[in-house]
């Protein structure tokens, strides 16, 4: 995968501002690029809501090629293994040519609850209830259903929490990067690192760095 | 009439047919898809079409409580309403008589029906019907009948026998539109042998293009059953389609091939697809099963349709119980197996082979030799040889 600026911000002081990119998904494939911003088609289990693969390939192209998955969905079953013996969830739902970006949440099925986050995992709210997920449970889930893109688990906090709690979930994130990157059989190649921090520009900017 | 008929190929009591309608043309025998509301529920046109659907079915009742008749006349028919470009039927309301009994009263005037919208009461004649199905405007039409579970006894069957062949000439005069819309008879009776044969009379004096046998598939024993259809298919002209209403499992349309029959619709295939049931040769598979979870297989090896080429088994358990896109992938791998189903009747007639393939289709489906008795007794009365799918009776 490679990622270009295409069009940057224009004008002094304009880091930071709306930029033109194009994401190139790579693997082979004869996809043109992706112009970005761009919107990651939400799935459940793999798949958009209510669209199969055939009805998938209807819809605009190159766009639709971009996935969301979230890990989350798969902790009841398939189980890893039988995932890793179907080949990842690219041939699991039938979408070989597509590209997964796989991050914890949703905004339907798996929302991060930060009430049940502790030093152990990252907690969600899903149908069957609230999971808590660790970087080792997380990266098995990765190792097997195999996302082109990944997000390391986040201890998302809400804007409201004290600045203590704020600090301590900028720590649990960065330790849970270092967990899940060395489990990852690529070391970070294809991982995406959350950042967290609230509404302290600061802390923004130091995790990013 | 606005049908044309054709037999191109028979094996005995069976025939396959090419049948020709407004919208188009049809392969008998032939299952059509239960769409009540104007769509197959999780499919869309474009993947029916796919899978080879050639008719659906609407529902009157239905239809007419939502999203109302007179709709669906100003917006072009249900064709241009539901964008479906090939062949439809619509039902007159009459089962609804049955599985909404609680709700219905029955006169001779026609059926009061408490609305389940509103609560209002829906009165539903002969007349009504039909102009409710001339503003759909389906390439088939059926008569309001009055319909009783075979379940029940005594002079009610008789009652709705005759109630229904008085309807019939009710339908008949209220049609406006033979020239487009094929109005079909459907006989009653019940399981009594003379009143259906009186029905059957009455309705080929009418000379209709098509006849429905109706009143079946509603619990009654599967030896009645069979004689039922074989009884009318016998009688039923030969050069008129002939329609099993309510049916069904693929066992039951394969028999009643045997016997003569040529059109069948259920919503067995999409609703048992919504429970986690998939249509397979050797029967069903429930992909609930926690045996499912780790199968690597897809549903059914032999099956080419976009469910079998690229899901397997475990995938398609991990969504049944927690997603619609479950229902969504079992019903149209479902309505596959169905479209295959009445694709391979009409091949295998036309090609000189129906005793071989039903041979085939009761050895998958009773590896054992444990063919129920009904079925033997009906293929004998069809007869087709199927002794060698059938285990010895022990001494």
């Amino acid at each position: 995968m490679r990622f270009v600026v295409t069009k940057p911000s224009a004008g002094a002081g304009a880091a930071g501002k709306a930029r033109l990119g194009a994401l190139y998904l790579g693997g082979g494939g004869a996809a043109p690029p992706i112009e970005t911003p761009a919107l990651v088609v939400p799935t459940r289990r793999g798949l958009p809501s209510f669209i199969s693969r055939d009805l998938l390939d209807r819809l605009p192209y190159p766009d639709s090629l971009l996935l969301h998955l979230s890990p989350i969905h798969f902790i009841e079953c398939p189980s890893t293994r039988t995932i890793k013996n179907i080949g990842g969830v690219h041939e699991m739902v039938g979408l070989q040519d597509h590209f997964f970006i796989a991050s914890p949440g949703d905004s339907v099925e798996s929302l991060p609850e930060h009430g049940g986050t502790n030093k152990i995992g990252a907690a969600f709210e899903t149908p069957s209830g609230r999971r808590l997920i660790n970087p080792k449970d997380y990266m098995d889930i990765i190792s097997s259903t195999r996302p082109n893109l990944w997000a390391s688990i986040a201890d998302e906090v809400p804007a409201w929490v004290t600045e203590k709690r704020n600090r301590l979930s900028i720590d649990r994130t960065l330790k849970w990067l270092d967990d899940c990157l060395s489990l990852d059989q690529e070391k970070g190649a294809s991982t995406l690192g959350a950042v967290v921090g609230g509404p302290n520009i600061e802390h923004r900017k130091k995790m990013c760095n | 009439m606005a049908l044309q008929f054709e037999v191109v190929g028979r094996f005995n009591r069976a025939r396959a047919s090419k049948l020709t309608l407004p919208h188009y043309v049809v392969q008998t025998p032939m299952f059509m898809p239960v769409g009540t509301q104007g769509t197959i529920k999780g499919l869309t046109n474009s993947q029916l079409e796919d899978i080879g659907c050639q008719i659906i079915l609407g529902n009157t009742y239905h239809l007419a409580l939502r999203p109302g008749a007179e709709l669906i006349d100003e917006l072009g028919g249900l064709h241009k309403f539901m964008n479906w470009k090939r062949g439809l039927l619509t039902d007159s309301g009459g089962f609804q008589m049955v599985s909404l009994l609680h709700l219905a009263d029955i006169t001779e005037e026609g059926v009061t029906f408490q609305s389940p919208v509103d609560g209002k009461p829906m009165l539903l004649t002969p007349e009504e019907s039909i102009q409710i199905q001339n503003k759909i405007g389906a390439d088939i039409i059926m008569a309001l009948d009055d319909v009783v579970r075979t379940t029940i006894t005594g002079p009610r069957i008789e009652e709705a026998m005759y109630r229904t062949l008085r309807w019939m000439d009710r339908c008949i005069a209220a049609h406006k539109r033979p020239d487009a819309q094929n109005l079909f008879g459907i006989v009653q009776g019940g399981l009594d042998p003379v009143l259906r044969d009186i029905c059957v009379r009455g309705l080929v004096e009418r000379n209709l293009p098509g006849y429905a046998i109706g009143g079946l598939a509603g619990g009654e024993d599967k030896d009645s059953f069979w004689r039922v259809v074989a009884q009318c298919t016998a009688a039923l002209p030969e050069d008129k389609p002939r329609y099993v209403m309510g049916v069904g499992y693929p066992l039951d349309i394969v028999v009643c091939s045997a016997l003569g029959a040529d059109m069948y619709d259920c919503v067995y295939p999409t609703r048992t697809a919504r429970f986690g049931t998939a249509l397979v040769p050797e029967g069903v598979l429930k992909l609930k099963h926690n045996a499912m979870a780790s199968d690597e297989r897809p549903i059914d090896s032999t099956c080419s349709c976009m469910v079998c080429k690229n899901y397997t088994r475990a995938y398609i358990h991990s969504l049944v119980t927690r997603d619609a896109m479950g229902s969504q992938l079992l019903s149209y791998h479902n309505l596959s197996y169905m479209m295959r189903l009445s694709k391979d009747l009409h091949m295998s007639i036309v090609e000189g082979r129906f005793p071989e393939y039903v041979r085939g289709f009761l050895r998958t489906q009773f590896p054992k030799g444990d063919v129920p008795q009904w079925v033997c007794n009906a293929m004998e009365v069809a007869g087709i040889d199927i002794s060698s799918c059938c285990a010895p009776v022990p001494v």
